[in-house]
């Protein structure tokens, strides 16, 4: 098989579902204002976005440093409050964290350290589905573990992983979940340049794999992974945490070079650039 | 958070070596048999009343008899003693412990608690909690639960504060997973913070047995002014009753190496555990 019809075959899977289009996540008028450490006020970290979410899309959420996207992610796993509008996800207003929606973590630290690779994921499909026979809950895990290449080291605690084999054992862990949502938070922020194209690759691929495909909200400060990962992409501003423009990707899961996909990166980059 | 892990070990045929097994162990027993020698040569030469301080080779067979080895005259009757003084301070270090991780785990979630916690902590932690013993004999009499009383005292307060400190310094990350997963108090406590909170707490459990065996000898000891109670400690006391001087040296080694022995137990367990995992703090 040829890279070009590898890339092709790629690019036809990672077509959005049939079903996609109705939205599972709706933002409405979001904001999320934090108290300000010392004296009084708050610093507004969201203000105002509305936006939402259709089934079955990887929707990528880019912006500069300290515009709002880790808090606006984390609001939407339940981890925070809004200060006003709303978040719901079929139709249901986001009160707490629930496994239906699992975050993944740029921080190297959230696997259990206590717990192998395969002990992971195992624990997280146990939490999950706490009647599930354990040879069951053992090839679920070992499942997962193989399609995000980690099969080798299944057996080993995460402080013997390198960092992209961390990242691995974590993704494998929130998809092992069948979660309705993935939220990911630069899981791929503090790896090498070649390593973190290979992960947005292989997330394409797993993602892909699966026969319903998971929502995807994805935080990114990289220009190239957000055209590279996201059907759709929030820009947001600086300004303070505001939606400033939301493209539809055509090139998602292009290879490198691809001339529209190279197009799309340098207006993304001017828009982060010329920031009012 | 770095992405060299400075944590893991580097491999070794099946897993990381076994503390002291590196030639330090040498070493020591090198120095252990030059102190055993100067204690027997330094009695026999300058000739010392062997009824005050016994050469080393006749507290040796004392002990050896005391166990229960070499022939007729063997008693073994230290055995007795000996787990006397271990079952009572087994049970405080269970009762310590469990005690430890109920009152730190309320005091996660509740600040009065918390501050009650650490005012507590300061207050009891640095009294030797042995002179809490003429209290807890008016209350309790020269009974077993006087000397679980003051042990417990003793042995509580480092472990509590050990456990503070390892809640306290659980990454964030790893409780954000907890809450995602839907863990309730309970699970919450069980699969994150108590296994996340090990190092610290195995540093604690160090201390408090420390403390702890410390305190119980020496309670026994009291004890054995009054003829009651048959732990190690009183089996030292009443050896000065009956000018068996020799008796009460082999206690006391016995008092050692079960210090020796449980320090170990703490080593492994640090083995199998945090730094297998390479989650020891240092
Ligand atoms: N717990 C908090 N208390 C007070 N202010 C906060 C808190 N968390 C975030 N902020 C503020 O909210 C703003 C947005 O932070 P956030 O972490 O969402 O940025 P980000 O877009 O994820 O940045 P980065 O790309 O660097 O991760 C920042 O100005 C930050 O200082
Ligand atoms: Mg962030």
């Amino acid at each position: 098989m040829t890279t070009a019809t590898t890339a092709t075959a790629v690019g036809e899977a990672l077509r959005l579902p049939a079903n996609a289009g109705s939205d599972l996540v709706v933002l409405d008028r979001v904001s999320i204002e934090f108290p300000r450490s010392r004296g009084s006020g708050h610093v507004v970290a969201v203000s105002d976005v509305s936006v939402s979410i259709r089934r079955g899309e990887k929707f990528v959420i880019l912006g500069p440093s300290g515009c709002g996207k880790s808090t606006l992610l984390t609001a939407l796993g339940g981890f925070i409050p809004v200060s006003s509008g709303a978040i719901l996800v079929d139709g249901k207003a986001v009160s707490a964290p629930s496994m239906n929606r699992v975050l993944v973590f740029q921080d190297f630290g959230q696997l259990l350290p206590w717990r192998t690779v395969s002990g992971n994921v195992e624990w997280a499909v146990g939490k999950r589905w706490p009647s599930m026979k354990p040879r069951e809950r053992k090839a679920r895990a070992a499942h997962y573990i193989d399609i995000v290449g980690l099969g080798a080291q299944a057996g080993q605690y995460p402080n013997t992983l390198s960092g992209g084999q961390k990242q691995r054992c974590a993704i494998a862990r929130a998809f092992a979940v069948q979660p309705a949502m993935l939220l990911m938070d630069e899981p791929f922020g503090a790896l090498d340049a070649i390593n973190r194209e290979r992960m947005q690759y292989e997330l394409n691929k797993v993602w892909a794999s699966e026969s319903e495909p998971v929502t995807i909200a994805f935080v990114t400060h990289d220009v190239n992974e957000a055209v590279h990962l996201g059907h759709r992409v929030m820009v947001m501003s600086r300004g303070p945490g505001r939606l400033r423009a939301l493209i539809d990707n055509p090139c998602v899961g292009s290879p490198p070079h691809d001339e529209a996909a190279l197009a799309l990166v340098q207006e993304l980059r001017d828009l982060l650039k010329d920031e009012p | 958070m770095s992405t060299i892990n400075e944590n893991a070990r580097p491999a070794h045929k099946g897993g990381a070596p076994l503390p002291g097994t590196s030639s330090g162990v040498l070493k020591k027993v090198v120095v252990i048999v030059l102190l055993c020698l100067a204690w027997e040569l330094t009695v026999r030469i300058l000739k010392v009343n062997k009824l005050l301080f016994p050469p080393l080779s006749d507290v040796a067979v004392r002990l050896m008899h005391g166990l229960g080895f070499g022939g007729g005259s063997a008693s073994g009757e230290l055995w007795a003693y000996i787990w006397e003084t271990l079952s009572v301070i087994l049970q405080s270090f269970a009762i310590s412990t469990a005690l430890a991780i109920l009152v730190t785990g309320l005091a996660i979630s509740n600040i009065w608690m918390r501050e009650t916690l650490s005012v507590m902590t300061g207050m009891f932690q640095p009294l030797p909690s042995i002179a809490l013993l003429p209290m807890a004999i008016l209350w309790f009499g020269f009974s077993r639960d006087s000397l679980v009383f003051v042990v417990v005292m003793a042995m509580v307060w480092p472990i509590a504060s050990s456990l503070t400190v390892g809640f306290a310094t659980i990454s964030p990350t790893l409780l954000r997973l907890g809450r995602n997963y839907e863990l309730g108090r309970f699970a919450m406590m069980k699969e994150i913070l108590l296994p996340a909170a090990l190092p610290m707490m195995i540093s604690g459990l160090r201390v408090g047995w420390g403390f702890g065996w410390r305190t119980v000898v020496a309670a026994e000891l009291v004890f054995g002014a009054t003829g009651n109670g048959g732990g190690i400690g009183w089996f030292i006391n009443n050896s000065r009753l009956f000018m068996n001087i020799g008796d009460g040296f082999a206690g006391i080694l016995l008092v050692i190496i079960v210090g020796l022995v449980t320090e170990s137990l703490f080593r492994l367990l640090q083995h199998f555990t945090t730094h297998k995992w390479g989650t020891e703090s240092y």
